[in-house]
């Protein structure tokens, strides 16, 4: 974590019981509670990552957040910009890029950034020396003559990416950015967010499902599932809050002795491969007693290791 | 305390009267492009007014019509045409956007409805004035019309007209396909040809009923159209018509920003705004 991180207090986001749902079919008589009282506090500079199950309400969190979309109530504040009453100011300083989002379709990337750097207003050399900087940036140089819809879905992303940088944001919102890239693309983009924060100290809130990118980049992890926010905190902090316990895997000769799981502080027992996980409430405690049950029984301990749980494991706690 | 945040330097444009041109001038821009690289562009432009401009002259001279009745039917068929195509790359401001999901970037930048109404208009004046300019060739070619007939001041005062009303009818356009989402589209030009056929295009007001009447007052086009006719010697319909023409079409201008900017905040609420993007 850098020097800084400690002496930022500013809030960039501060969400307070935001509430939306959405109506549809005649008269809105169907109706979909999308969030239900979501609060959210991100500190200025830091990643922020809001992880949550298919159609949790991360999107409509971030939109709301991001002026798209109006709450049905609780209130909001990006920068201390109310985003109902001060959505102008909040835009000036705040962008988004989706996994999923699109341009016009006959524009060339440069025509693309040139038309939104235009309503940013930025105009003349200055609008030309950004779009050339964030071309290279982000590697599209020879795409330039490719009109968007003929661009590969990576190149897309990157243009995404480009595009929400040309307003040099305080605040970056990031939802899905890797969804559909390959693996070294993805690499790339990581660090091209990681390098956003540590030189301009941007304010980053990314939306994903691949917990190895949250571990990676974020230093603050919410779980929002069902239109609420579950859980809050650092990785470590969530895996010790969600109190999963930890993983002792063994390998052992005969592979799956009998009794086993009937041991106290077993919470659960899974085989994965020819190892077998069992997941334990405290493993100070629990290994040697189960090491000890081992020997009494004759079982040969061929390999044991202890590790912690991953992220993975808390999203499947939570999200059930 | 501060934070790195505050210490990178992050030039934001100050707010001036130049930046207003250059948003403006980005969604022109953008038009310009688009057209450019419409294959059928050339097609759209020439195509539909000229078909109307010979088919309307062939029936005047079917129907053995002299200079002056040739002169009412054809300020019509311009008028129509150049409505059409110069209310068309206002809706593109927000067509564009629709047609390829990509409405929420739009929104997300520090723009006003004035930058996309005015920016994308520019480019359908020009339009506008090409298809006029195109019609009137073929026009004084094949019929003999003149389209000065009544002045240039006329002229310029009847285009201007013609271009303001494809702004409004733009603008109404663009809020009906916020507010219903793109199902919209097509009544939405239905509705104008439905306004127009109010606004005496080929024929004097009085002959429409009694109701159709008070709805033809209420329309700037039926203004603007009396008044061009009065310069070829037409029999005025209205008194003033060029200061009533302009004075509804301000009104309606305004109307027209205020539906737009309530479809906007509409969509915001419902989350249309986002279907669209998606
Ligand atoms: N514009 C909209 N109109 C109607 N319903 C919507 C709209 N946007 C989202 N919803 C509904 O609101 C709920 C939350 O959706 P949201 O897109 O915020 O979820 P999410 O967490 O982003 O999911 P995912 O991981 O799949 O992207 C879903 O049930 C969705 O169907
Ligand atoms: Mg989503």
């Amino acid at each position: 974590m850098p020097a800084w991180y400690d002496c930022r207090r500013m809030l960039a986001v501060d969400a307070k019981d935001l509430t939306k749902t959405f109506r549809s079919g005649w008269f809105g008589r169907r109706r979909k509670e999308a969030l239900r009282g979501a609060s959210l506090q991100v500190p200025s500079g830091t990643i922020f990552g809001l992880l949550g199950p298919n159609g949790a309400g991360k999107t409509t969190l971030l939109s709301i957040l991001a002026t798209l979309l109006l709450p049905d109530s609780g209130s909001a504040t990006i920068l201390g910009h109310d985003v109902v009453r001060e959505a102008g100011a909040i835009r000036r300083r705040l962008n988004m890029a989706s996994g999923n989002g699109s341009f016009v379709w006959s524009l060339r990337p440069g025509e693309v950034l040139s038309f939104y750097g235009g309503l940013y207003g930025l105009s003349g050399r200055r609008l030309r020396m950004k779009v050339d900087q964030l071309i290279e940036q982000c590697e599209l140089g020879p795409y330039a003559k490719t009109e968007y819809n003929a661009l590969s879905t990576g190149l897309k992303q990157r243009l995404a990416m480009a595009k929400a940088l040309l307003n040099d944001p305080e605040v970056l919102f990031l939802d899905e950015p890797t969804l559909g890239l390959d693996p070294d693309v993805s690499i790339r983009l990581r660090a091209q967010i990681a390098l956003l924060r540590r030189e301009r100290g941007t304010t980053i809130i990314l939306t994903t499902h691949y917990m190895r990118e949250a571990e990676e980049l974020c230093d603050e992890i919410a779980f929002i599932k069902a239109g609420r926010i579950l859980a809050q905190g650092t990785a470590d902090e969530l895996k010790r809050q969600i109190r999963i316990g930890d993983v002792i895997s063994l390998r052992l000769d005969p592979a799956a002795p009998r009794g086993l799981g009937d041991l106290p502080g077993i919470l659960q027992l899974q085989a994965r491969g020819e190892h077998i996980d069992c997941t334990v409430d405290a493993v100070d405690k629990r290994l040697p007693e189960i090491l000890r049950w081992l020997y009494e029984q004759g079982v040969l301990v061929r390999d044991c290791q202890v590790h912690e749980p991953e992220l993975e494991e808390v999203f499947v706690e939570l999200a059930r | 305390m501060s934070s790195p945040a505050d210490l990178v330097l992050r030039e934001r444009v100050p707010e001036t009267w130049f930046v207003e041109v250059v948003r403006t001038w980005a969604f022109a821009r953008r038009n310009v492009i688009m057209a450019r690289r419409n294959v059928f562009f050339v097609f759209e432009l020439a195509f539909w007014p000229g078909v109307a401009m010979l088919s309307h002259g062939l029936l005047t001279r079917f129907l053995a019509l002299d200079a002056k009745m040739t002169a009412f039917i054809l300020i019509g068929t311009v008028a129509l045409s150049t409505v059409q195509v110069c209310q068309l790359d206002v809706a593109y401001a927000v067509l564009f956007d629709i047609w390829s999901k990509s409405m929420k970037h739009q929104f997300l930048t520090p723009i006003g409805i004035r930058h996309m109404a005015v920016g994308s208009w520019l480019v359908g004046v020009a339009r506008g004035v090409t298809v006029f300019a195109l019609m009137a060739v073929i026009g004084s070619w094949a019929f003999g019309f003149d389209f000065v007939g009544g002045g240039p001041g006329s002229l310029a005062l009847f285009l201007l007209g013609c271009c303001l009303c494809s702004l409004i009818i733009g603008l109404f356009v663009c809020s009906l396909v916020l507010l219903f989402g793109t199902r919209a589209e097509t009544s939405a030009w239905a509705a104008v040809n439905f306004t127009v056929m109010f606004s005496g295009i080929y024929y004097p007001v009085s002959v429409l009923p009694g109701w159709a009447q008070v709805v033809a007052a209420g329309i700037p086009l039926t203004y603007f159209l009396d008044a061009c006719r009065q310069g070829y010697g037409f029999e005025a319909q209205f008194t003033h018509a060029w200061l009533k023409g302009f004075a509804l079409t301000g009104l309606y201008v305004v109307l027209a920003h205020w539906a737009l900017a309530s479809a906007i905040t509409r969509s915001r609420g419902t989350g249309l705004l986002l279907k669209l993007s998606e």
